[in-house]
């Protein structure tokens, strides 16, 4: 029995350890070539193009706007005025959070919080708009979505789309969520190798300030030399990018950005029975960006560059314009100053 | 009671072949979400890591072998790509999980906290993840068989 005994640990001590040795010896990396996949999977093309700008997780980051004037309109009885920024300042926080992450659905989920505060130190405000943007600013919060579906090796369908509440709102003085701005973009795409993807597809954005709907053309190229690239989704944004190496990276380029803005008469700054106005908010900003690594994950951005102002005009109300020729109740004019971003971000996987 | 401790130790030997071949079930090459690479994974003793064993392109612009280039150590951005161990450390904690190893991701040299679950036989979920899991990203890893030539 002894004897069994002995035989039985020493089969069962082997038995486990036998496991140990490694199993990394030299071998013959050609035989890995030749092979399919088990139980007849398929292949799915990947969101990306080699050396893609990397996806923040979460960014801070702050806006500066050098000075600039303001020609604003008149409101109903309340008189024009133009009036000097000293400056133009907010802080921009964003999240994005991949929820599902697999290889036939990816699906982010964000979130975002911007304000604008405007300063005028050279003369009173009058008009009733400048009175409320110096007295609340603008601020944006949203949520948003994108989803990447890949149909196979090579095609694949991109749906976007965000709820925006834009406003002279304050965290205790909140506006009704009924006034919340839809956008939408959906792109069907083809990826033609690990440098080349394209799509053409449909918006709804506000980036020019009101609602309109057009078409959009997504391209992100990167050239050969893994040195250049490009990536564009016109006409919202397109930037050349240079590739220093995979923790440093510039950028040059341009982005629409805008929306329309909800203007309450929180304090009587407008006349009696003028209230819920919207502010087109539209501008051009062409900038050059440079972000780097500075520990892992952890990177830094500036920009730096000039923002045009294409639109800053008040309606009486939200409705759709399309491309009509509705006239504005107030028709402003900015000039166009330099500006600055800085942020920090933390970047995916 | 010699009957007793031999039940017992049939049992304990059978308990250990069972949760041995449940651990080992990740052991094999496996081809990555995007297609363009294939690890084959390996145990060392309690712990299981993975090399690179094949390349969609291998070759760099020169027609060399590609190597680590975005290693943040530079003394370690010759080291070539085929073989490159990428996954490191992860040790089998049931439910057909591995935990507690990294991963490399060599486009841009960065190593991540990783989880790696088997949902079946053929597919492995790996999540590389900054911290905590919901910072991360899955790549959905499917098991390749070798044609015998």
């Amino acid at each position: 029995m002894k004897k069994f005994l002995v035989i039985l640990f020493a089969f069962f001590y082997s038995f486990c350890f036998s496991q140990e040795t490694d199993t990394t010896a030299v071998e013959d990396f050609s035989m890995y070539g030749e092979a399919e996949l088990a139980g007849g999977g398929k292949r799915f093309c990947t969101s990306k193009v080699f050396d893609l700008s990397p996806n923040k997780l979460i960014s801070i980051g702050y806006d500066y706007q050098s000075s600039y004037k303001l020609n604003l309109g008149a409101i109903g009885s309340n008189a024009g005025q133009e009036i000097t920024t000293s400056n133009n300042y907010g802080l921009r926080v964003a999240a994005n959070v991949p929820v599902i992450s697999k290889t036939n659905v990816l699906l982010n989920i964000g979130a975002t919080y911007w304000d604008n505060f405007y300063s005028f130190d050279k003369e009173a405000a009058i008009n009733p708009l400048a009175l409320s943007l110096q007295k609340y600013g603008l601020r944006t919060m949203g949520l948003n979505f994108t989803l990447f579906k890949p149909l196979n090796e090579k095609s694949f369908f991109i749906l976007n789309g965000s709820g925006d509440l834009n406003g002279n709102y304050s965290f205790n003085d909140f506006q009704s969520l009924s006034y919340t701005k839809i956008s939408a973009t959906g792109i069907y795409g083809w990826k033609k190798h690990d440098r080349l993807m394209y799509g053409f597809g449909i918006a709804r954005s506000y980036r020019v300030g009101e609602a309109n709907y057009f078409p959009v053309f997504l391209y992100n190229y990167t050239f050969k030399n893994r040195k250049w690239g490009v990536e564009t989704l016109f006409p919202a944004k397109a930037v050349l990018r240079r590739t220093f190496n995979s923790r440093t990276l510039a950028f040059f380029g341009y982005e629409l950005e805008g929306n329309s803005y909800l203007i309450r008469n929180r304090g009587n700054e407008f006349a009696p029975g003028i209230d819920n106005l919207e502010l087109r908010r539209g501008e051009l900003r062409v900038r050059c960006v440079f972000e780097r690594s500075i520990k892992d994950f952890l990177w830094v951005s500036i920009q730096a560059g000039w923002r045009y102002n294409y639109r800053f005009n008040v309606d009486e109300k939200e409705f759709f314009r399309g491309f009509g020729d509705d006239p504005y109740l107030a028709t402003n004019k900015l000039t166009n100053p330099l500006f600055v971003n800085f942020s920090i971000n933390l970047v995916s996987p | 009671m010699k009957r007793f401790i031999l039940l017992f130790l049939a049992q304990l030997l059978s308990l250990a072949i069972f949760a041995q071949t449940e651990s080992d079930a990740i052991l094999g090459v496996w081809e990555s979400g995007s297609g363009k690479a294939r690890v084959k994974i390996d145990k060392a003793g309690e712990k299981f890591t993975g090399r690179i064993v094949w390349l969609r392109e291998p070759n760099n612009d020169e027609g060399k072998p590609k190597t680590d280039k975005n290693n943040p150590d530079e003394k370690l951005r010759s080291t070539p790509l085929l073989g490159y161990r990428l996954l490191r450390d992860f040790q089998y904690k049931g439910d057909k999980t591995w935990e507690e190893g990294t991963i490399y991701d060599p486009e841009n040299g960065s190593t991540y906290s990783c989880t790696i679950k088997m949902t079946d036989e053929n597919t492995l979920d790996v999540r590389g993840f900054i911290g905590v899991s919901l910072f991360g990203r899955t790549d959905v890893w499917k098991r390749v068989q070798l044609k015998k030539k």
